[in-house]
């Protein structure tokens, strides 16, 4: 998977902020419409993008598109409103041999809409195939062996036990599969152009990175579902083109906006469903290279942060404050880390001063709430006396940027719904990621025995530890747990439009199988 | 430009008043002043904002265009001590309209400065020389018109890294053979001309035949040229801030401050609308004073 | 047949001479031949400013978790470790068979890729040119009819405006007025043609009159000062005046015609530069055109469809170019005798 792009791309959505009031008025107690067609708007830096096809092996984005590939996969298995796993093409998962071996139950009676049978065989054929791609999408199991112990049963023996593995599925490429048939018919190159699967829809037509016509899909599993006719992807520019096009009805939905000031607005004419948080905001320092070799200029940044006024002015106070790399929409979340360090402006000056002054270039993605962010930072840390340039990259200058090292202060999120899955807290603190300014085997150590240990309860007092580590260590500081919201017109209902759903890396996956459009109530 | 040689019958609507009817010495003054109008308006507008944008943080103290309170953010305009009111990040807008006005002067000016020393000398030379020269220098101008300008200023910004400095650069891309291609078309058209044989005859060497025949006559033509080519730099300066290659954040450009407020467009219109007026203003009186002063020189 | 000396050539040879050395011909022919190095010119610079750039596609591609090892596979796959003239020297002789590679980010050949955005942005780009000059020609007219009136001011008026506005302000104004206000026109998509012509149109309309309204502003001012001198100075003009044809005539079938020249000489000018309005425009309309992946193109480091996109139009530019200095010598008789003696 391509978690990469995905942490990096993380950060435009990073500006989500999601109005404390989502407007009341859904009333999601009266039986769903049936029928009708619904425009989605995706924002073309990240979810509207998928120019490589919408094949799970070859898809370089990955979990970007994770919407459009719900839609015509369907899932494995779902994660749902209130972090319930929800069963949708598997039945269900068992550990075993000390967490080095899962074993997922295949739900019986399912066709691809090409006719194909969708059994364990079909599962393993999938999964294998992801394995062996060069995609940057693969996912990242170090897997022994995938089998198919009976039709409708799949075994997953991995070298090392990992606890995480189904909330790691959520993310992953493994979770949607595509029709063998089909793939070996079309060949390769036509199947991503116009991809088969047994999800609630069926592709009609595809403009990569543009447009995605979808249709009911007659056969679906799910007796009643989808309720939508018609499902169709639009490409759009930015939160405020997408917002100008909602207000001119070219489309009915908008997800993850990220911009504070129009969410604001868009609360007075659509309804804005906060989502809840799993991916903190936080304050990378590279630890390898001067300045922040030098614990000393770590400590003063934490001293001069003041993350209230940030989240006050530039997004409207709508996240909880945090300090370490869980949010409250994940598991095993911990808001406070005992002995954080916190805001003290003396202290920051007087470090500064020991350090004999302080240079620091303060880098983000191009996005302009993010950029925002570093302006306020570097007026900060100016009143601590420290120097401070910033500079706003685009994605491929930003992956530069942390592989030729020469980074050394980053605005980024951290973490996702299991912070062994995805973007998280690994992707930024591990001494093996390269996105990393951390190398500390010591670390190392507590995430890996986290991800490995099979109970949930455990895992996450080893969390609590390596939060309370990094800020011993002053590895970075954390923000806030910020969430993007979607916006619909009045009438949509469905998981993560007119309720809450938990984030799977940053976004959340809107389960379209459960979402419907009732025109009269809009 | 000649008069007719007989005026035609008919009604006297082809032909400017001046011509079809004597004057009378008042309305000729009117004239002049109202053509005079034409020319101190726009210049007078382009003074007064060029003017703030160097001069008035010199005399009167304004809050600095960055680094602005996150206590102060996002107020409306009229506010107390902002007169435009400040942006997302406290930054005060006026301030940040005279110093981005201040990139859009400078970047304007140097691109067409650039243009018309470079552009100018090449055109020139390949008219005057023609041959093989001219072949050479002409191919050399429509590479450079054909390349777009858009491309490379994107490669400068992301492999030097975004400036005021590399936006002139990448600009000066483009004005260059704009200018050169004027400056050789106008070379060509006078070289036609019987004083230039005469001089040629008279033994006047090549230089002072260019310096003190072929520039001085052009220049009107060049300058109204570069004039209109200024408002034409300072839009495409804009355009390049608002994809994010042009000058690099937190610092103002108007280009940038249009590109950010579009963002927010529906919460807050003023961040869009006083930058784009201010654009608007600039790039309006340069061109009505670019097409006065073509009209008093009499420039085609 | 030759010509012996002092012997003269058969009609045959003569007629053959006189055709081929017919200044109109002879001035084509220069015109083609200068082509071929400026399109040379403008692909070797495209590519030496790319290769410029920090950072490669295969890093890019493979993201951070891949190993050195892997990045340097993917780009001896992708030939990226090859020196310079050889990686150009493949590009081009691709060009010149027609191919132009495959795009780095997704694996689709860029022909595809151009052939499926290409039409959009052309239709944009036509639509944009045709409106333009239409509107241009009738308040041109118009404003010219009566120098100085108030027709003429408002026209120069008007156009002054639209000199001074640039797209990226016009096009939200746009949007807010007749997306959202009005409610006429969509605020973003595009309908392809094949699928409902009206709405191809209404999705077209708001990015062609930001485009279009600074070009319509530019021939407006063009056409009405050569169509006012041409009336004011030629002398064919006074005689039909003066045999008394009637002064609409003259302005259309003479004054205008003329014109004409010079704004389509500027018309083939102006196609090229458009590349980066339509870099801007685009992506504000989510339209699927090439201005829309030129920057995500040149972002991801994705040479063949960058140069892809610059080689097209700098096809377009100079192949428009030409036909207007053809059609200028072919059909202004003083030019094609007068260039005999360049």
């Amino acid at each position: 998977m391509r978690t990469v792009c995905l942490g990096l791309a993380a950060i435009v959505i990073a500006a989500c902020s999601s109005s404390s009031s989502s407007t009341p008025g859904n009333n999601t107690s009266a039986a769903p419409a049936s029928g009708g067609s619904l425009t989605v708007l995706e924002w073309s830096g990240f979810a509207g993008d998928w120019p490589a096809g919408l094949d799970p092996a070859t898809n370089t984005n990955g979990a970007a598109d994770q919407s459009q590939m719900d839609a015509i996969y369907g899932e494995l298995f779902e994660l749902g409103p209130r972090g319930v796993i929800i069963p949708d093409l598997a039945t269900g998962y068992a550990f075993s041999n000390g967490g080095k071996t899962i074993t997922i139950d295949i739900r019986q009676g399912v066709k691809f809409t090409d006719g194909t049978p969708f059994n364990a065989a079909a599962v393993v054929w999938n999964i294998k195939r992801d394995l062996a791609s060069s995609c940057t999408c693969k996912p990242v199991w170090l897997v022994k062996s995938v089998t198919a112990t009976s039709p409708s049963t799949v075994q997953v023996n991995l070298l090392v036990p990992d606890g995480a593995f189904i909330n790691q599925i959520f993310d992953s490429t493994a979770d949607w599969i595509a029709s063998p048939a089909a793939v070996q018919k079309m060949g390769e190159k036509a199947f991503a152009l116009k991809p088969v699967g047994a999800g609630p829809f069926v592709v009609v037509s595809d403009t990569p990175s543009s447009v995605l016509v979808l249709k009911k899909n007659p056969g679906y599993w799910q007796k009643g579902r989808p309720y939508l006719d018609s499902l169709t992807f639009k490409a759009v520019g930015g939160d405020e083109a997408a917002y100008e096009a909602l207000l001119a009805g070219n489309g009915q939905v908008y997800e993850d906006m990220s911009t504070p000031a129009l969410l604001k607005q868009a609360a007075q004419h659509f309804n804005v469903e906060n989502q809840l948080s799993t991916s903190p905001y936080d304050l990378q320092l590279n630890t390898l290279t001067p300045p922040f070799s030098n614990v000393k200029a770590r400590q003063a940044i934490y001293a001069a942060t003041n993350f209230a006024p940030i989240l006050q002015h530039i997004f409207s106070n709508l996240y909880p404050m945090t300090e370490g790399f869980t949010g409250p929409g994940g598991i095993c979340y911990q808001p406070t880390v005992p002995g954080y360090p916190s805001y003290n402006l003396a202290l920051a000056k007087s470090l500064v001063r020991q350090l004999g002054g302080l240079t620091v270039n303060l880098g983000t993605i191009q996005n302009l709430v993010a950029q925002y962010t570093t302006e306020a930072l570097q007026t900060e840390w100016q009143q601590a006396g420290i120097k401070v340039t910033i500079s706003s990259y685009p994605l491929a200058s930003l992956i530069a940027q942390f592989t030729g090292k020469k980074w050394q202060a980053m605005v980024q999120t951290a973490g996702s719904y299991d912070p062994a899955a995805g973007v998280g807290v690994g992707f930024r603190f591990s001494s093996l990621s390269p996105f990393s300014g951390v190398h500390d085997p010591h670390l190392d150590g507590l995430l890996n025995q986290a991800a490995a240990t099979v109970d949930q309860s455990q895992r996450c007092q080893f969390y609590n530890q390596a939060a309370q580590y990094i800020a011993q260590k002053y590895y970075g500081p954390f923000y806030f747990a910020f969430a993007p919201a979607n916006i619909a017109v009045r009438g949509v209902t469905g998981p993560g439009l007119s309720q809450p759903l938990p984030a799977v890396v940053v976004t959340p996956t809107i389960l379209w199988e459960d979402v419907s459009y009732n025109k009269a109530a809009s | 430009m000649s008069a007719p040689l007989f005026r035609p019958a008919g009604p006297q609507t082809l032909l400017p008043p001046e011509v079809t009817a004597p004057k009378r010495a008042r309305t000729r003054r009117a004239e002049n002043w109202t053509h005079d109008l034409k020319i101190t308006i726009p210049l007078g507008l382009l003074i007064l904002i060029a003017g703030a944008c160097f001069l008035w943080p010199l005399v009167y103290p304004v809050p600095k265009p960055t680094g602005g309170s996150i206590l102060d953010a996002g107020l409306p305009p009229f506010s107390p001590g902002h007169l435009f009111g400040t942006d997302a990040v406290g930054n005060d807008i006026f301030s940040r309209i005279l110093y981005g006005g201040r990139v859009s002067f400078e970047v304007g000016v140097s691109v067409t400065a650039i243009g018309l020393v470079i552009g100018g000398l090449f055109g020139v030379i390949a008219g005057y020389l023609g041959g093989i020269t001219d072949a050479v220098i002409s191919r050399v101008l429509d590479v450079l018109i054909a390349f777009p300008a858009l491309v490379l200023a994107l490669a400068i910004a992301e492999g030097l890294g975004p400036s005021e400095l590399h936006v002139i650069w990448a600009l000066s891309f483009f004005g260059i053979p704009a200018v050169g291609r004027v400056a050789r078309a106008a070379t060509l058209a006078l070289r036609e001309q019987t004083f230039m044989l005469a001089a040629r005859l008279a033994g006047t060497p090549r230089w002072r035949v260019v310096l003190r025949h072929i520039l001085p006559n052009i220049m009107p033509q060049l300058m109204t040229f570069s004039l209109l080519g200024i408002g034409v730099i300072i839009i495409l300066e804009g355009a390049l801030s608002y994809l994010g290659l042009g000058i690099p954040p937190p610092n103002p450009s108007w280009g940038s401050m249009i590109a950010n407020g579009q963002q927010t467009l529906s919460s807050q219109p003023e961040l869009v609308l006083i930058p784009s007026a201010f654009l608007f203003v600039t790039v309006l009186s340069l061109n009505l004073l670019g097409d006065a002063l073509r009209e008093r020189w009499g420039v085609r | 047949m030759t010509a012996e000396a002092g012997v003269r050539p058969g009609a045959r040879t003569q007629f053959a001479r006189r055709a081929v050395g017919s200044p109109g011909v002879r001035v084509a022919g220069r015109r083609l031949l200068a082509v071929i190095p400026v399109l040379w010119g403008v692909t070797f610079l495209t590519f030496i400013v790319m290769n410029m750039l920090p950072g490669d596609a295969a890093q890019e591609l493979l993201g951070a978790n891949a190993t050195p090892a892997e990045v340097h596979q993917l780009e001896i796959q992708l030939h990226l470790n090859e020196p310079f003239w050889v990686r150009y020297g493949n590009w081009f002789g691709g060009l010149l068979k027609g191919d132009l590679g495959t795009s780095l980010s997704g694996g689709q050949p860029v022909t595809t890729i151009l052939g499926q955005r290409l039409p959009v942005t052309a239709e944009l780009l036509l639509y944009a040119f045709v409106a333009s000059v239409v509107f241009a020609v009738g308040l041109a007219v118009l404003a010219a009819r009566r120098p100085n009136g108030i027709g003429d001011r408002i026209s120069m008026a008007v156009s002054m405006m639209g000199l001074s506005i640039a797209p990226y302000v016009l096009a939200p104004v746009l949007v807010y007025l007749f997306a959202i206000k009005v409610g006429w026109f969509p605020a973003i998509g595009y309908t392809p043609l094949t699928q409902n012509p009206v709405e191809n149109i209404k999705s077209l309309t708001l990015p062609a009159a930001s485009i279009g309204f600074p070009l319509f502003a530019v021939y407006t001012r063009l056409l009405r000062a050569d169509i006012v001198e041409q009336m004011q100075r030629e002398d064919y003009i006074v005689t039909a005046r003066a045999k008394g044809v009637p002064p609409w005539r003259i302005l259309i079938r003479h004054a205008l015609r003329n014109s004409l020249f010079g704004l389509i000489t500027l018309v083939g000018l102006n196609f090229g530069t458009l590349i980066g309005a339509v870099a801007i425009i685009e992506p504000i309309f989510s339209l699927p055109g090439v201005g829309a992946i030129l920057i995500e193109s040149i972002n991801n480091r994705d040479l063949p469809v960058v140069e892809g996109i610059v080689v097209i139009f700098a096809v377009i530019t100079v192949a428009a170019n030409l036909l207007a200095d053809l059609l200028y010598v072919a059909l202004d008789p003083r030019i094609r005798y007068e260039r005999a003696a360049v």
